[in-house]
């Protein structure tokens, strides 16, 4: 992926010196007839053509936003209401990902999400402990947006 | 005795991108300097061919699964589809229509229908070109 990045880089530097314009839109389109050709011949590298991962990034990044202004609307919600109604609790979840920044920025989203805080992390990474606010009426929704969150995850590091 | 490419590959890896984002060069630069569709295609097949020599046949046709006979169709198509334009709009046939535009990144470009036209004769160099030297190639 790295590679790729650099290449395209350096088509865009190359398209420069050709067009022997040193201007920074010279430098995006160098680097947008680049990414063409990087495109085209995708195939050729052993990775899979970067900006995949680049999209992959930015719907975890709108993913994050989504989350982070409905756990607000949920948590107003809460306050507002006369009677405090809640069932509070901590479950595990089992989780998939290995590395270390995949479980932070999983962490990171689950906590950001309705009702839910991560509390701590097993000493092997396998299972994350998560308080919810509303465990019997969460259990099952959560943890199906856990599964997306997680897939979105893996798209970025596959 | 089979000899081991991996120099070979390994230049190619990089001189193939560079190779055309010259043709693409040439092909836009076609209005106003030497260049255009057809070396701006010759160029283009130049590196699949490069690409042909490092890899074999069936390598390169997993890497870009083209049916460059269609590519000939599609590039045919382009052309006649730039002429006819003019007809529909009332002008002899291939008269070609062009204005100034003032885009985003670009700063104040010429948009002339004769690239549509050139991008046609790109295609089908590009597309003969590799027809001829990959139907010489699979022939024992």
């Amino acid at each position: 992926m790295a590679f790729q990045i650099l290449l395209n880089v350096f088509l865009a530097f190359i398209w420069m010196f050709l067009k022997t314009s040193y201007t920074p839109a010279t430098f995006f389109i160098g680097y947008f007839f680049g990414l063409l050709i990087i495109f085209t011949f995708r195939r050729f590298f052993s990775t899979n053509f970067y900006l995949n991962k680049v999209l992959a990034v930015i719907k975890l990044f709108l993913i994050f936003n989504k989350e982070l202004f409905l756990s607000n609307i949920a948590v107003l919600k809460v306050i507002l209401r006369p009677k405090l109604n809640i069932k509070p609790g901590i479950f595990a979840l089992p989780t998939e990902l290995t590395e270390d920044w995949e479980i932070t920025i999983l962490a990171n989203l689950i906590t950001l999400t309705p009702g839910t805080l991560v509390v701590d992390v097993s000493p092997d990474n396998k299972i994350l402990y998560v308080h919810a606010m509303n465990i019997d009426d969460t259990q099952e929704a959560i943890d199906s947006i856990k599964n997306s969150f997680e897939k979105a995850i893996m798209e970025v590091s596959r | 005795m089979k000899t081991n490419d991996i120099i070979l590959q390994t230049v190619t890896k990089v001189t193939l991108f560079v190779i055309i984002l010259f043709s693409i060069y040439l092909f836009f630069t076609g209005h106003y300097h030497p260049g255009g569709g057809f070396i701006g295609g010759l160029m283009s097949s130049g590196a699949i061919v490069l690409l042909l020599l490092a890899y074999d046949i069936k390598t390169v046709t997993a890497i870009l699964p083209v049916d460059y006979k269609k590519m000939i169709g599609a590039g045919l198509l382009f052309s006649a589809g730039t002429g006819t334009g003019a007809l529909i709009a009332g002008k002899p046939f291939l008269t070609h229509a062009y204005t100034y535009v003032s885009l985003p990144l670009l700063g104040k470009t010429s948009l002339h229908t004769a690239v549509l036209f050139d991008t046609g004769v790109f295609l089908v160099v590009i597309g003969v070109t590799m027809t001829i030297i990959q139907t010489i190639g699979e022939s024992e």
